[in-house]
C-alpha cells in the first residue's frame, strides 16, 4: 500500500494531541474514525509511524507502548498536569512531559528512585525545577537525585524498553 | 534512563545488573536537555531528527562525551 505522506503525519500529530489532552493513546479504531478511514489503513499508518520510530507499537499489536516522552502504559513516573495524570517512560521522560506541554502549565512529577525505592516528588514552576521531595525524608535540593543514562546514544534504538 | 539519590545507590545497581556505569546528570541538566529535545514535540511540524540534529541538541546542552555521538570524535 502507497502511504498518504501527509495523512500519516497527521495521524502522528493527532496521536500526540489524543496523548495531551487525555493522557492516553489513541486505539487505532479512534484514529481510523477520527480520519474517517478503514482500521486496516490506521492500522497500516500506525506500522509505518512505529517504522520511522515516531512512536513504539507493543510487539505484534497496534497497541502505542510509547510516544515519547508520553507511555501508553502505567509506569514508575507519574507527571500531574492541569488537572491531568500522564507517565511517562523513563526519568528524562518525566521530564520531557512538562517540556513538551510547555504552553499549558506547572507540573508534579512522582516517581520512585531505581535501588532505594523511595518516592521523590520534584516541582516545575515557572519553567524550572524548584524543589525535590524525598518522600519521609524530608525536602532537599535538585542537585543530589540523578538520572542514569546506561547505554550510549549509538545504542538506544537496539532495545528502546531498556534504554 | 532510571532515577537514583545518589552516585552509590547507581553503582550498586550497576553491580547488581552486571552493567557499566553510563553517564549520569543532575536533574537540572536533564530538564535542560528536555527543553531542547521535547518542546516541539506536538508540533504538526516535527517529523522526527537526523543524528546530526540530535547531537547538535546534545552539543547545545553542553553534553560532550563521545556517549553522546556517533562519532568517537567530538
Amino acid at each position: 500500500m502507497t502511504i498518504n505522506e501527509p495523512l500519516l503525519w497527521q495521524v502522528r500529530v493527532f496521536i500526540y494531541n489524543h496523548f495531551a489532552d487525555t493522557a492516553l493513546p489513541p486505539s487505532v479504531e479512534d484514529t481510523a474514525k477520527h480520519f474517517n478511514i478503514e482500521i486496516k489503513e490506521a492500522g497500516t499508518l500506525y506500522k509505518e509511524l512505529h517504522n520511522r520510530h515516531a512512536f513504539f507499537l507493543e510487539p505484534e499489536t497496534l497497541m502505542i507502548r510509547m510516544a515519547n516522552p508520553f507511555s501508553g502504559i502505567p509506569a514508575d513516573f507519574r507527571v500531574h498536569v492541569n488537572g491531568k495524570t500522564y507517565f511517562a517512560n523513563c526519568a528524562w521522560d518525566m521530564l520531557g512531559i512538562p517540556a513538551a506541554l510547555a504552553s499549558r502549565s506547572d507540573a508534579v512529577i512522582e516517581a520512585v528512585c531505581t535501588e532505594s525505592n523511595d518516592l521523590v516528588q520534584l516541582e516545575i514552576r515557572d519553567g524550572k525545577v524548584a524543589q525535590a521531595a524525598v518522600l519521609g525524608g524530608g525536602v532537599s535540593g535538585t542537585s543530589s537525585l540523578l538520572v542514569h543514562f546506561p547505554l550510549p546514544f549509538a545504542r538506544w534504538y537496539d532495545d528502546l524498553v531498556f534504554t | 534512563m532510571l532515577l537514583f539519590q545518589s552516585e552509590e545507590w547507581i553503582e550498586r545497581w550497576c553491580r547488581r545488573n552486571n552493567l557499566e556505569r553510563g553517564e549520569v546528570l543532575s536533574i537540572d541538566q536533564v530538564w535542560e536537555l528536555s527543553k531542547l529535545w521535547y518542546h516541539d514535540r506536538l508540533s504538526p511540524n516535527y517529523h522526527g531528527r537526523t543524528v546530526e540534529q540530535a547531537e547538535e541538541i546534545f552539543k547545545h546542552a553542553g553534553l560532550m562525551a563521545a556517549f553522546w555521538y556517533l562519532s568517537k570524535e567530538n
